[in-house]
């Protein structure tokens, strides 16, 4: 288990380095330095600015202060927003994406497993058909349009939550819904296929001719054992919370790491949409693992050492 | 029995085939077929899909109007409208609509094409009017309190006649006088050509990576996808994202930056294809004949792992018309004036509180297209597996 776990981090350590290399190297391909705007700087402003941020050093120089400085957790300052750095930027956004987003996860798992649990109980009846009808909705229609609409009818036309921003308990309604959307249609659809999978298994029936509760058959046997495809999609769905932040926030006007990172990249501030890009795959490779090791826990079968290889 | 002839009755003469009494076994391509189209939503999608590129490709020939051609005069005018008619002393009459959003008075003719803007006299800021006159009829338009009213001189208000939809904008107008339904055609296009492109960039790397490392197998096998693992470490999204940031932005970009990264899934699956089918006798047979792993990978390997290929293939289209969609909805897709579904969504969230009209139409296509594919995809999975349908 420990080395596993070392291994993994190994990787990440590694993936970590090839996105901050790529990130890199990318934002300084971009042609035109991040000073050129509209307004024509003096040249020893621009040289100035340039020592500032160490911009005058060759590119190899400026790569190895930058993995330098990563290495400390520190990402940077702003170059569009002065004494701004990235790290504050992150810590201002941070919370109120994490409270959508785990508003969202808990969404997606407390109603996306029952919904599935359902339809597949009731296979081919109503609930089954309903369920079934409002999952395709869901997986087609893309978040930025269900946010949309909703705040048409329920914001606009109802006026029961309002249209942006989260100073009431009921601005959370919107953005979360949006974005769990998508994934409590998919997780109750994997839900139902994997629980009609299981249902069809020997050990059920041996259950049921024990005679045992039916309680226990669908949630000792049934459920726990249908529940493991549904476990490894949430690695994907934070991933999936993460870039649909970008326009939930956006669309909500919520002061997340989100909009942002959306802000940065109108603003082309460079070092910015790097420190943000780094910070997202370094959250997204821990919940990956922590995801891979919830697997390991729900599913003795699974041998760690041969996941590693 | 006594109509069959005693000829009948004689043996077959011993090392005669005879003919075997059941039809020709249905050929792969048949069933894949025969199952298709027994699947009516896949059978509407792909009907959809195909008047959806006509319509995109060849609807705005048939059009007045221009993607970019601006009237402010007309700006945001709604695809249909309540008309009221007034007649004059002269038994003149004149139909016009009133927009409820920005208070303007629009001349049409009885058959709902749109004449131009009516010009009214002074606003009266204190009483919050403004006067319209139709030859010796004046019609005050009030807009002190919502909704706008529209008053005779004796204080009577004006009933409208009816409802009619709007035949010059099908679809109405946008913030700027554009033709939406024109701009719809041409999001369309965008979006369908970005889709079928990217698609196709995908799936030749994607077939070419995973073939190539799903036949050499070992440390070429384990390096390459260790690559494709550290690509989708981070979501596919976001490179898309960093890369429209450094190309400018436009349509070939989106289709550089969705090809470059969206092959990854197409070369896992490719791969675990090659990988379980590279053990078949078939293949030992082959490379016992003497023929090259290039002839191996294209004329045995990659035709017997068609059918996962397709599937992925249809389930990329939708994700690349979300993507540029989305791309373009947090304006990094194409440059305006040209259109997408999520410039045109983004555009319509501006307006939305005054003219939903705006946004139900890009959302719908979207919707629309987005539940095809899906369909499509879906049907064709079960078709082309030979385990499913029976």
């Amino acid at each position: 288990m420990f080395t596993y776990i070392l291994n993994r981090l190994g990787m990440m350590l590694v993936t970590l380095w090839a996105i901050v290399t790529l990130t890199f190297f990318l934002m300084h391909a971009v042609p035109g330095g991040p000073f050129v705007s509209e307004r024509m700087l003096a040249p020893e402003i621009a040289a100035a600015l340039n020592a500032k941020y160490g911009l005058d050093q060759p590119i190899w120089q400026q790569y190895l202060n930058y993995l330098g400085r990563i290495l400390t957790f520190d990402l940077g300052p702003s170059f569009k927003y002065p004494g701004v750095s990235i790290n504050s930027m992150i810590a201002a956004g941070l919370p109120v994406t994490l409270r959508t987003g785990l508003l969202a996860v808990i969404c997606v798992v407390a109603l996306g497993v029952p919904l599935g649990v359902i339809a597949a109980l009731n296979r081919n009846r109503w609930p089954d058909t309903t369920v079934m009808f409002i999952a395709t909705l869901g997986v087609a229609i893309p978040s930025y349009v269900i946010a949309t609409v909703s705040i048409y009818f329920f914001a606009l036309r109802l006026g029961w939550v309002p249209t942006f921003g989260l100073d009431d308990w009921r601005g959370y309604f919107l953005p979360v819904f949006a974005l769990s959307g998508f994934w409590i249609s998919f997780v109750s659809r994997l839900t139902r296929s994997s629980l009609l999978e299981t249902l069809d298994q020997d050990y059920m029936v041996t259950a049921r001719a024990k005679g045992l509760r039916k309680g226990q058959i669908l949630f000792k046997h049934g459920l726990r054992n249908s529940l493991l495809p549904v476990v490894t999609v949430l690695g994907p769905v934070v991933a999936n919370l993460i870039t649909g932040s970008f326009v939930i926030e956006q669309i909500f006007a919520l002061p997340g790491i989100g909009r942002q990172f959306v802000l940065s990249i109108t603003n082309r501030d460079y070092t910015a949409i790097m420190g943000i890009t780094i910070f997202y795959a370094a959250i997204l490779m821990v919940m990956i693992l922590i995801v891979d090791l919830l697997y390991v826990w729900l599913d003795p079968r699974i041998k760690l050492t041969k996941a590693a290889a | 029995m006594t109509d069959i002839s005693p000829e009948m009755w004689a043996n077959v003469p011993a090392g005669e085939k005879v003919a075997p009494i059941a039809p020709p076994a249905p050929t792969y391509g048949q069933e894949v077929r025969r199952r298709l189209w027994a699947n009516k939503p896949a059978v509407v999608s792909i009907v959809f899909i195909i008047a959806l590129v006509i319509a995109a490709f060849f609807g705005p020939y048939f059009s007045p109007h221009t993607y970019f051609k601006q009237d402010l005069k007309l700006a945001n005018i709604p695809p249909f409208f309540e008309t009221y008619a007034v007649t004059d002393g002269a038994g003149e009459v004149t139909r016009f609509f009133l927009n409820a959003s920005n208070f303007n008075l629009y001349e049409v003719d009885a058959d709902g094409n749109m004449l131009g803007l009516l010009r009214g006299g002074r606003k009266d800021m204190i009483k919050k009017s403004q006067p319209y006159e139709f030859g010796d009829q004046t019609l005050m338009l009030d807009y002190s309190k919502l909704p706008v009213r529209l008053l005779l001189e004796d204080g009577s208000e004006v009933r409208p006649s009816g409802w009619s939809w709007n035949k010059t904008y099908l679809f109405g107008t946008d913030q700027l006088g554009r033709d939406i339904l024109v701009r719809q055609l041409y999001g369309a296009q965008i979006s369908l050509t970005v889709a079928f492109v990217a698609t196709l960039v995908n799936f030749f790397i994607g077939v070419f990576y995973g073939g190539v490392a799903g036949y050499m197998g070992g440390k070429v096998d384990a390096v390459m996808m260790r690559f494709v693992e550290i690509i989708s470490t981070i979501p596919l999204t976001l490179y898309v994202v960093l890369l429209m940031v450094v190309f400018d932005s436009g349509l070939l970009s989106i289709i550089v930056a969705i090809g470059s990264v969206f092959w990854v899934d197409m070369a896992r699956i490719v791969r675990g294809q090659i990988l379980s089918l590279k053990s078949q006798d078939y293949v030992a047979a082959a490379r016992t004949m003497g023929a090259s792993p290039a002839r191996i990978l294209t004329r045995h390997l990659l035709p017997n792992s068609i059918g996962p290929i397709i599937v992925t293939l249809t389930m990329l289209i939708p994700s690349a018309i979300f993507i540029e969609s989305f791309m373009s909805f947090i304006g990094l897709g194409v440059t305006p004036p040209l259109a997408s579904w999520g410039s045109l969504t983004s555009e319509a969230v501006e307006t939305l509180r005054a003219y939903p009209h705006q946004l139900f139409f890009p959302a719908a296509a979207i919707s629309l297209t987005m539940f095809a594919f899906n369909f499509l995809g879906d049907g064709l999975r079960d078709a082309l597996d030979p385990r499913a349908g029976r």
